[in-house]
């Protein structure tokens, strides 16, 4: 095999990715940024006039912003758990989706840890939780988690860029700004695929996909016990941590099928993305669903059988007051992605993206029934207060902030596909060339 | 329908003990299978004030488990000497069928020439339940406890007597006396035995806890005296070792530092992952070097 050939032949198969941006690419762009600058607008309003801007007081001191920080980094660790898994596996069928998780990782990785930022009430003190910090308190243990676990997947992103950074830099009639060209030729870092380069590039990989797994469980574990270590109703539970790492798998999956579905769409990449990788993961996300809902049934069954007053009165307001957003988290954002999934006649593109869009958006709900009702209902109340003191509500400055925070994940998105090819063409031509080995190997055998 | 009934006596017989069930019930519950338990008694409190009690209870004469307690009757309680009656205050049974009065300290009662104060509590009837009374004879004995140390021994000393009409002491003898401690539920007994010329002594235990400031709540009592009925008197010593005996519990994740072993359990984690971004960094840097190798070559 021509190695030169076939990398050409995949740069031309590619890089109208990198070269061209559609009208409809360029509107997605200019209404990414609008709802980002309105996103910053409101946090400027949120600097301005403090927190009482936000639906969060004295009881409910978390509101949606913890939320979609759990939510985010969620699915960055099982991003990082998935990715790593998926390095162990041989077959071109996981280059097709490698990459758009592992982008998937670090984004989420990025924009998660940013709403713990909108929740501090001082940001002017934020620098103290540096420089005087208590190694007891699980949030101290998460900083340093999360902090590491970042460093640590954008290593590792990196890793597996460098190959197709070295075939972009060495394309010469690739149709990009030279600004463009000049930061291949450094990320690049003289990579020239040798042998030599190759087996040190594989090696350092292995051992940080090795790595990223069992972060990702740490780094999980971390933020669950940031609840579960605390004696609140609803959070003290041994489980906790289990839960939250099926719970990020969940969601992470979920976000992983919703984006290959957006990618192949938009860049027709049918011949890459297939629908055998759909029911591939669709399979994978019925597995943890019902996981998922066992893990969910454990849960309140025990709270609710023990009957502890405070978890009773826990459980009251959620078949009360949050009823329906109960029904829609834990019922149907478990048992339809389960119904869909689990008949193979009902397994279609459509169908498995439809389970997963249900399955991601039970799952913010059931982080915000897991976060708001404990702090609704604390062991000592505050007496005679105003039902808004007591009662959450989101603000539109939350819900701004929170959309600005999506936004900012497909933009980024957006710009890293247009940086680099989202399908690795490294991956492909190092397929293809241990499948010719193997050839030659049984054509000597057979001689 | 007879010959059913005939055929399955066991059912039948549980048929008929139910049809009748209720009319049993019905006379269970009339006042005259009801034996009244109308107890008078009386205690002289630790502050020398006297309370008065009386509980008025039903019990039934084939179940004694079942007890009614008489609620919402009045009770009234009398100082009785010879012809002359003064009534002391007239009370309602609460819904355990209980009525209490206390009397203050600076109480004056009607006495024999001999101290006895007789005491009698009058539940004069209703229409469903016959009168009832009950009387008392106390004589008003006086306590005081004394918690001492002796020749560095803690010592409680106990004297008890009664005060005749002259104001004189007249010392109390042959008085069953048990002193006790406040425990967290109840009162723990630590030493009884019987008052001679007025007093008693014993040598108090030192090993006992005592709450968080060390305290020890001593209680003497006299208990159903025929002669002065029941009288208490209690007194505070910092006596206890509750410091001495049980260590102070520490949660070193509540402390200024943190235990050890999670700095070391940290160090080495962080220590492992962050030599492994090293490790990764230096093999970067090695495939650098190596192009520069290779455009020395050419």
């Amino acid at each position: 095999m021509d190695i030169n050939k076939r990398k050409r032949e995949l740069v031309n198969e590619f890089s109208p990715m990198l070269e061209k941006t559609s009208i409809v690419s360029k509107l997605w762009i200019v209404a990414l940024i609008a709802i980002i600058l309105v996103g910053l607008y409101a946090f400027y309003l949120q600097l301005m006039n403090g927190h009482k801007i936000t639906g969060m007081r004295d009881n409910v001191v978390w509101g949606i912003y913890i939320i979609n920080f759990i939510f985010f980094v969620g699915i960055s660790y099982s991003g990082a758990f998935i990715t790593g898994v998926l390095h162990f596996f041989k077959g071109s069928w996981k280059h097709a989706i490698a990459r758009i998780v592992k982008i998937i990782t670090v984004l989420s990785l990025i924009i998660g840890p940013l709403f713990i930022l909108l929740c501090i009430g001082r940001l002017d003190r934020l620098h103290y939780l540096f420089m005087y910090p208590r190694i007891q308190s699980p949030i101290t243990w998460d900083i340093i988690a999360i902090m590491t676990d970042l460093i640590g997947c954008f290593i590792y992103l990196y890793l597996t860029f460098i190959p197709d950074f070295a075939i972009l830099r060495d394309t010469e009639n690739l149709k990009v700004p030279n600004w463009q060209k000049k930061v291949y030729k450094v990320l690049a870092i003289g990579y020239q695929d040798t042998a030599s380069q190759r087996e040190r590039l594989q090696k350092i990989t292995e051992i940080m996909s090795v790595m990223i797994i069992a972060m990702a469980i740490v780094a999980y574990t971390v933020l669950a016990w940031i609840f579960s270590l605390t004696l609140q109703p609803g959070w003290n539970s041994t489980i906790f941590a289990p839960y939250f790492i099926i719970a990020g798998l969940y969601s992470g999956v979920g976000v992983i099928i919703i984006s290959m579905y957006l990618i192949r769409k938009t860049f027709k990449l049918e011949k890459y993305i297939r629908k055998i990788h759909f029911i591939g993961a669709g399979i994978v996300l019925l597995v943890i669903s019902i996981l998922f809902g066992y893990f969910t049934f454990s849960e309140y069954f025990a709270k609710w059988f023990s009957h502890k007053t405070n978890d009773v009165e826990l459980l009251d307001t959620l078949f009360s007051r949050y009823f329906w957003e109960f029904i829609l988290a834990n019922y149907i954002g478990v048992l339809v992605p389960i119904a869909i999934l689990f008949f193979k006649k009902l397994r279609t593109i459509r169908s498995i993206t439809f389970a997963a869009v249900i399955a991601v958006l039970g799952l913010w709900l059931n982080r915000y029934l897991i976060v708001i009702p404990t702090l609704e209902t604390p062991y000592i109340p505050i007496q005679d207060t105003r039902p808004e003191f007591v009662f959450y509500t989101a603000t539109w400055i939350e819900y701004a902030l929170s959309f600005a925070g999506i936004a900012a994940f497909i933009l980024f998105f957006k710009l890293i596909m247009k940086f680099v090819p989202i399908i690795p063409m490294s991956g492909i031509i190092d397929q293809e060339r241990c499948e010719e080995k193997r050839k030659k190997g049984t054509t000597e055998q057979v001689q | 329908m007879e010959r059913n009934l005939l055929k399955y006596p066991f059912i039948t017989s549980i048929v008929i003990v139910l049809f009748f069930s209720n009319a049993t019930f019905a006379q269970e519950n009339d006042v005259t299978n009801y034996r009244m338990g109308f107890n008078f008694s009386t205690t002289k409190q630790f502050d020398n004030s006297r309370l008065l009690e009386v509980s008025f209870i039903a019990t039934n004469k084939k179940n004694r488990k079942d007890k009614v307690p008489v609620f919402n009757t009045e009770v009234k309680f009398y100082n009785v000497l010879n012809e002359e009656e003064l009534l002391l205050g007239t009370v309602n049974t609460s819904k355990e069928g209980i009525a209490q009065l206390i009397l203050p300290e600076n109480q004056n009662y009607l006495t024999d020439d001999e101290g006895n104060i007789n005491l009698i509590a009058l539940f004069e009837g209703s229409d469903t339940l016959e009168a009832e009374t009950a009387e008392i004879r106390v004589k008003d004995l006086h306590l005081e406890l004394n918690l001492t140390e002796i020749d560095s021994v803690k010592t409680a000393l106990v004297s008890a007597f009664t005060i005749d009409k002259l104001g004189e002491k007249i010392p109390a003898e042959d008085v069953e006396i048990s002193f006790y401690i406040q425990a967290m539920l109840s009162k723990m007994i630590i030493e009884e035995g019987s008052i001679s010329d007025g007093a008693y002594e014993f040598k108090f235990p030192t090993d006992i806890p005592g709450d968080v400031n060390d305290d020890l709540f001593v209680f003497a009592m006299v208990v159903d005296n025929d002669e002065y009925g029941n009288v208490t008197q209690s007194e505070t010593a910092k006596w206890g070792i509750f410091h001495k005996h049980i260590m102070k519990e520490e949660n070193s994740l509540w402390s200024a530092v943190a235990p050890l072993w999670m700095y070391t359990v940290l160090t080495i984690m962080l220590v492992g992952v962050w030599a492994n971004y090293v490790y990764t960094i230096i093999n970067l840097i090695k495939i650098k070097k190596e192009e520069d190798e290779i455009k020395l070559k050419i």
